[in-house]
C-alpha cells in the first residue's frame, strides 16, 4: 500500500488565491497534501502548475467564471448557479449550504484536470494546460436537476419552498433528537409506520414523497408522519425501526464525527484509499495506454473504462472520465437500467439519467449469471479501469472483486465508489442522506442556517462522484509512473471528510474555529424583484458602493435594497468589484446568464458541459 | 363503466401508442391480466415473480398499491389505475448507491 500516492510531484500555486477562490485554494492544498504532492507557492504565476518527478509540467487556470471577469465567491455562486434554489426546495427560503461546497468541488476537479493532463503528457501528448471555473463545477453539480427542469416532456417546475420544510426530513423525536431514516424498499417503510399507528394510506403517500428525495430534492410527507414521530422518544423509534428493517441515523455533529476512531486516519489519508503493489517490473505498456501523436485533444483518449454503476455517485464518476476522453462502456442489467424510465423524459430516456450517462456505450449483461460474469471478464481484460458502486460484499459474491479481475490483468485499475470506505463505517445503508447524517455534514448545513440539518440536494453523491473519478485519474497516473495497476476505493464518507476537511482539522488538532471578520457581510436580501446574495469582506466598501453613509444600520441597508431589483443591484455592485448575485430560483433562468454561457449547451434539455477545457 | 389505465410514455410502444386504456377486473391483477391478453409483453414489464417490479409503481386513484393489498387491491368501475416507472432515483436495486 502507498499511503501517499504521488510523492515526487509538486504543485506550484499562487502565493495568494484569486479573490473568491481562497477556499478552493485551501482545499486544493489539502488534497495535494493528501495525495503526497508537494506544495510550493510562487509569487508571480497566477496558474497552478503541476511538476512531474521525471520532468514535464502541466498547468491549470482556475477562475470563478469561464470567459468572464465578474466578481464572485462561494456564497454568491451558490446563488447564481441554482444550488441555493435546489437546496431551498425543501429548506425555504433559498439559502446557502453553509459549507464550502463549490470550492471543494472546484479544487477536486482542478486537481483531476491537472492529473489527467499530466497523464496525457506522459502518454505522449503535448504539454498541457487546463482551464476550470467554479461556475462550471457548479453546473456539473446541478446538471441532473437542470436536465429535469428543462426536459422536453413534462419538465419539473420546482421552486424554493416547493414543499413545506416542516413536513420533510430530517425527522425529530419527542425528546428533541433529529435523525434521518433510510430504506430502499416499501416493505420496511410500511411496517415502521404501521407500528407507529400511521394509516396505510398516509404511509403510502409518505413513501411517494420519500422516493422523490434523490431525484428532486424534495420529500413531501403527510403531516401524520412527523406528528407520529414527535410522540415517541428516539430510543423507541430506533427499536421500532430495527424491528421493521428501517435504518435510523441521528444527525451527528462534526464534533461527534471527529471523536470517531477512524476520523483522523480518513482526514490524513484523504477521500481515496489506494492499494498499489510496490513496482517490481518495467512500466506496463497497455494497448490503449501509449499512443503517440493522438489526434484527440482529450487527455484520457484511448483509455477504456468499464462501469457497473447505478444512481448518481458511480455514473457521475464515469461521466467525468468520459468528459476527459475515456471510452466508457456501461454495463446495465437485461432490459436496461430501470432509471432510464425515470420521468421527465428526453426522447425515450430520462433526462436526468441522460445527463449522467449520455457519453457512454451501453452493454446489457446479467452479471449474476456465470455467462454474464464471463462477459464482464472479457470486457475488463481489455480495459484500463473497472468501476462499480455495488453494495459491500457483492463484488466478492459475484466473483468480480479486485483480486479476481486483476489476477490475469495486473495493469487494471479496480475502482470502487462506495458508501463508507474500507474502514467499514456504521452498519447503515451507504446512501447520501445516511452519510450526511453520520458524517456531520447534515448538522453543519443546519447549523449554518439555524434550522434542522441536511440538504435534500445530493451533496455527497455528487462530490463522491467527483472524488471517485479523481481517484481513478490519480491511479492511472500512478500506473503510468510506477508501472503497475492497483485499486482505489472512495466513499461518500470520504467525500464528507473532504468537504469538512478544514473544520475537521481544527477539531482534530484543537485549533480554534475561524470567526468571520467583523467587517464582513454575507447575506441574502430581499429586493424589489428577486433576492440578492451579497458577499463582501469589507462592509464600508459595500456602503460606499451603494452611496450609503458609513453609519447605516443593517435594517436601513435591508430597506435600501428593497428599492431596486436584484438584477440592478447585481450590476451595480459587480461594477464596484463586489461579489453579488441574484438568487436564481428557476433553473430555467440559468442559460440566460451570460456568465454561464460557456458552461451549458442548449440541446434537447440544457446540458452541463464538461467542466474542463484543455489546450 | 370500466377501469381507466394510464400508460407511461416508455410502455406506449407496447400499447400501440395509446396513453389511456380501458379494462375490466375486480383486482389490479385481473386488470393487468386482461391487458396482457390485448397487449402481450406489458405484464412482463410490470411484474416479476408475481409481484410489482421494484422500479414500477402502481396507483389506484393515487393510492400506492404497495400500501393497500398489492396486486389483490380491489378496483371498481370508474377507478383509475396509474402506472408510473421509477418515480425517483432513490428506489435503487440491491443496495447499489
Amino acid at each position: 500500500m502507498t499511503a501517499r500516492l504521488l510523492e515526487g510531484c509538486v504543485l506550484c500555486a499562487p502565493a495568494t488565491a484569486a479573490p473568491g477562490l481562497a477556499e478552493a485554494h485551501q482545499s486544493l492544498r489539502y488534497q495535494a497534501w493528501a495525495l503526497g504532492i508537494g506544495w510550493q507557492e510562487a509569487a508571480t504565476d497566477p496558474d497552478y502548475v503541476l511538476r512531474l518527478p521525471q520532468g514535464g509540467q502541466v498547468q491549470c487556470e482556475l477562475t470563478l467564471w469561464p470567459d468572464h471577469k465578474a466578481p464572485g465567491s462561494e456564497f454568491t455562486l451558490q446563488a447564481a448557479t441554482g444550488l441555493m434554489s435546489i437546496h431551498g426546495r425543501a429548506r425555504h427560503p433559498a439559502q446557502a449550504l453553509g459549507l464550502p461546497y463549490l470550492s471543494c468541488l472546484t479544487a477536486a476537479l482542478a486537481l483531476q484536470g491537472l492529473l489527467a493532463a499530466a497523464l496525457d503528457q506522459l502518454r505522449g501528448g503535448q504539454p498541457g494546460r487546463v482551464s476550470l471555473s467554479m461556475a462550471a463545477a457548479a453546473m456539473l453539480a446541478v446538471g441532473q436537476y437542470l436536465a429535469g427542469a428543462t426536459a422536453p416532456e413534462a419538465p419539473e417546475q420546482l421552486l424554493p419552498g416547493a414543499c413545506p420544510t416542516a413536513l420533510q426530513p430530517p425527522f425529530c423525536s419527542a425528546d428533541g433528537i433529529w435523525f434521518e431514516l433510510e430504506t430502499l424498499e416499501a416493505g420496511p417503510w410500511r411496517a415502521f409506520w404501521q407500528a407507529l399507528g400511521v394509516t396505510a394510506a398516509d404511509a403510502g403517500k409518505g413513501w411517494n414523497g420519500f422516493l422523490q428525495r434523490y431525484a428532486k430534492a424534495i420529500a413531501p410527507l403527510p403531516a401524520a408522519l412527523p406528528a407520529a414521530l414527535a410522540q415517541r422518544t428516539f430510543d423507541e423509534i430506533v427499536t421500532l425501526a430495527a424491528e421493521s428493517g428501517l435504518a435510523v441515523c441521528r444527525l451527528r455533529s462534526l464534533e461527534d464525527r471527529a471523536r470517531d476512531a477512524d476520523a483522523r486516519a480518513l482526514w490524513q489519508q484523504g477521500p481515496w484509499h489506494f492499494t498499489f503493489a510496490a513496482p517490481t517490473q518495467a512500466p506496463v505498456a497497455r494497448s490503449g495506454g501509449l499512443e503517440v501523436g493522438r489526434i484527440s485533444r482529450l487527455p484520457l483518449a484511448g483509455l477504456q473504462l468499464v462501469e457497473s454503476c447505478r444512481r448518481i455517485q458511480g455514473p457521475l464518476a464515469g461521466h467525468l472520465l468520459a468528459c476527459l476522453g475515456a471510452e466508457v462502456t456501461r454495463i446495465e442489467p437485461p432490459g436496461g437500467d430501470p432509471l432510464r424510465a425515470m420521468p421527465p423524459l428526453s426522447g425515450e430516456v430520462s433526462a436526468r439519467f441522460d445527463a449522467l450517462n449520455r457519453l457512454k456505450r451501453v452493454t446489457e449483461i446479467d452479471i449474476r449469471t456465470a455467462e454474464g460474469r464471463q462477459q464482464v471478464y472479457q470486457l475488463t481484460r481489455l480495459a484500463d479501469v473497472f468501476l462499480h458502486n455495488w453494495a459491500p460484499g457483492k463484488a466478492e459474491a459475484l466473483r468480480l472483486d479486485a483480486a479476481t479481475l486483476r489476477a490475469d490483468h495486473p495493469a487494471l485499475i479496480y475502482a470502487y465508489a462506495g458508501g463508507w470506505g474500507p474502514q467499514h463505517g456504521p452498519d447503515l445503508p451507504g446512501t447520501d442522506f445516511m452519510a450526511q447524517a453520520w458524517s456531520g455534514v447534515a448538522e453543519a448545513i443546519g447549523r449554518a442556517a439555524g434550522v434542522a440539518g441536511g440538504s435534500l440536494f445530493t451533496v455527497l453523491d455528487v462530490l463522491g462522484g467527483v472524488v471517485a473519478a479523481q481517484g481513478v485519474v490519480a491511479a492511472l497516473l500512478q500506473r503510468q509512473l510506477a508501472g503497475a495497476g492497483g485499486q482505489v476505493e472512495t466513499s461518500l464518507l470520504g467525500a464528507a471528510s473532504l468537504l469538512c476537511a478544514d473544520s475537521l482539522s481544527r477539531l482534530l488538532t484543537g485549533m480554534p474555529a475561524v470567526t468571520p471578520a467583523a467587517n464582513a457581510l454575507q447575506a441574502v436580501f430581499s429586493t424589489r424583484q428577486g433576492r440578492l446574495a451579497i458577499d463582501c469582506p469589507d462592509r464600508p466598501h459595500l456602503l460606499r458602493a451603494l452611496q450609503l453613509p458609513a453609519d447605516t444600520t443593517p435594517t436601513q441597508l435591508a430597506d435600501h435594497l428593497l428599492g431596486q431589483s436584484a438584477e440592478v443591484w447585481q450590476a451595480q455592485l459587480q461594477a464596484a468589484g463586489i461579489a453579488a448575485s441574484r438568487v436564481v430560483e428557476d433553473l430555467c433562468d440559468l442559460p440566460h446568464d451570460p456568465r454561464l454561457h460557456a458552461c451549458l449547451t442548449l440541446a434537447a434539455y440544457v446540458e452541463a458541459n464538461s467542466p474542463w477545457r484543455f489546450q | 363503466m370500466s377501469i381507466s389505465v394510464e400508460i407511461p410514455t416508455l410502455l406506449r410502444p407496447l400499447t400501440g401508442g395509446l396513453k389511456r386504456l380501458d379494462a375490466d377486473g375486480a383486482t389490479v391483477y385481473e386488470v393487468l391480466q386482461q391487458l396482457e391478453q390485448r397487449y402481450p409483453g406489458l405484464q412482463d414489464r410490470l411484474l416479476k415473480d408475481g409481484a410489482v417490479r421494484r422500479f414500477m409503481n402502481l396507483y389506484v386513484n393515487d393510492e400506492d398499491i404497495r400500501f393497500a393489498q398489492e396486486l389483490a387491491t380491489p378496483v371498481s368501475a370508474g377507478d383509475c389505475l396509474t402506472i408510473l416507472p421509477a418515480v425517483a432515483g432513490g428506489a435503487a436495486g440491491e443496495g447499489a448507491r
